[in-house]
């Protein structure tokens, strides 16, 4: 009692404050349903995705790298083998390291797909070595795709939103788009025998949540956007003048997926 | 005397169309026991793939979600250089800790040299391909000789793990020193 007492005759002011901002947060915490789901309490990372019941979006998603930016930690890989448990020897994205030396000699590695990490230099590098850098791989989100192409069953597919998505049931496993991907993001999961790739997360995409690497990654090399969005990152990068290329352009897949700042030797 | 040659029996016409329709009718019935009912309903694909594809599980959440609960540790880790280092990156998933709003699962705080190798995993300087705009990088033991500490300390015993910096820019200020070069 003295304390209140105390307290009352150091600021009144102050007080009644503290006991009005306590009652109404009290209050508060009443009238808000304490069990309403975690993604209706969070912000969303993608605008306008919470509550869009329809099947495809009318949204045109585009997913950037900065190569300048990567940094080789890895975070992406261990959140993607988090997000679906992915099977110990298949990667459904990794990071590559380009070691580029001054006879124009290109060493590429990827231990354990980094999901380890990068934490010892190469040492059979015979020349002083010119270039450096890390290339993040996933899927392409090809606009023509070679694995939808080829599926004999129609267990893969291109949604009308531009995800190319692995029907698990209908799939029969028969390696076919495995072979057709030009950029190799495919394989064939061991337990399940069906063909496993790269989603985008499209799961977290419609709850309104960045991709599982995006979200993780610390130096922001990973960005995920809307392109009729013209506020959003991958807008400005793509649209405005930017040294951007994608992989394989030769082969015609015409993919989603962009590179900031690639370099021509990364195939 | 051409009749002779025109038959009027055409039972083996018959008998080849009713096994042409059987096998029609048999497999027109078999295609629509065996496929998908929302099959072709979007394209060749099972339309009804993209709902159990939204349905998938959340493993990862957001560094939001964790500081929900972890009020303390939001305020330095949300303030400091770490603030883009996801929580799941050293911890693991949010679903193995939380599900439907109860905890079921404890996540491994890492301890020792495990997080002289976390650190190292970004910060050091051996890995050429890191780009300086992007990350600080610091050799290993160089930096704790130019510190002049022993080779042997552990990062987190002079650097809060959540916030790298919280420690030594208080100690900067208590010794009444400038902090040199664009550390913020």
């Amino acid at each position: 009692m003295i304390d209140i007492k105390m307290e009352i005759q150091k600021d009144r002011r102050a007080f009644i404050k503290n006991v009005l901002s306590g009652t109404i947060a009290g209050s508060l915490l009443m009238v808000i349903p304490a069990g309403a789901a975690l993604d209706e309490r969070l912000p969303e990372q993608i605008p306008g995705m919470r509550g869009d019941d329809s099947t495809f979006t009318e949204k045109k998603f585009a997913f950037v790298v900065d190569v300048t930016a990567c940094i080789g930690c890895g975070s992406c890989c261990v959140a993607d083998k988090n997000e679906y448990n992915v099977p110990d020897g298949n990667y459904r994205t990794w990071v590559e390291r380009y070691i580029i030396d001054d006879h124009d000699e290109v060493f590429v590695d990827s231990p354990n797909g980094g999901l380890d990490g990068y934490t010892k230099p190469r040492t059979d590098i015979p020349y002083p070595v010119r270039d450096t850098f890390f290339v993040p791989k996933l899927c392409n989100m090809c606009e023509k795709p070679s694995c939808v192409q080829v599926c004999p069953v129609g267990a893969t597919y291109r949604t009308e939103d531009g995800f190319i998505l692995i029907d698990k049931n209908r799939c029969v496993g028969c390696g076919y788009c495995i072979q057709a991907c030009p950029y190799s993001v495919r394989f064939l999961n061991p337990v399940s025998r069906t063909a496993e790739k790269c989603t985008w997360c499209y799961h977290r995409v419609r709850e309104g949540l960045l991709p599982a690497c995006v979200n993780v990654c610390p130096v922001h090399a990973r960005k995920f956007g809307d392109l009729n969005d013209k506020k959003s990152e991958v807008y400005k990068i793509l649209r405005e003048p930017h040294v951007i290329s994608v992989l394989k352009p030769s082969m015609g897949n015409r993919p989603a997926l962009h590179y900031l700042g690639l370099r021509r030797e990364v195939v | 005397m051409e009749k002779r040659y025109k038959s009027g029996d055409y039972a083996h016409v018959l008998r080849l169309a009713i096994i042409l329709i059987v096998a029609a009718v048999l497999g027109i019935f078999a295609r629509g026991m065996f496929l998908p009912d929302t099959m072709g309903q979007y394209g060749f694909y099972r339309g009804s793939d993209i709902e159990d594809q939204r349905n998938v599980t959340i493993r990862n959440q957001t560094n939001d979600a964790c500081f929900e609960c972890h009020r303390p540790i939001r305020l330095i880790h949300k303030e400091g250089v770490h603030k883009t280092v996801s929580c799941e990156f050293c911890h693991g998933p949010y679903a193995d800790h939380i599900k439907d709003g109860k905890r079921v699962g404890k996540l491994p705080v890492k301890k020792g040299m495990e997080i002289k190798d976390l650190c190292l995993r970004c910060h050091n300087k051996v890995i050429k391909a890191r780009p300086e705009t992007s990350i600080k990088v610091i050799a290993m033991p160089q930096h704790l000789e130019e510190k002049k500490v022993q080779v042997t300390h552990n990062c987190n015993q002079c650097h809060m793990v959540h916030d790298p910096l919280l420690w030594i820019k208080a100690a900067y200020e208590m010794m009444g020193m400038e902090m040199k070069g664009d550390k913020k």
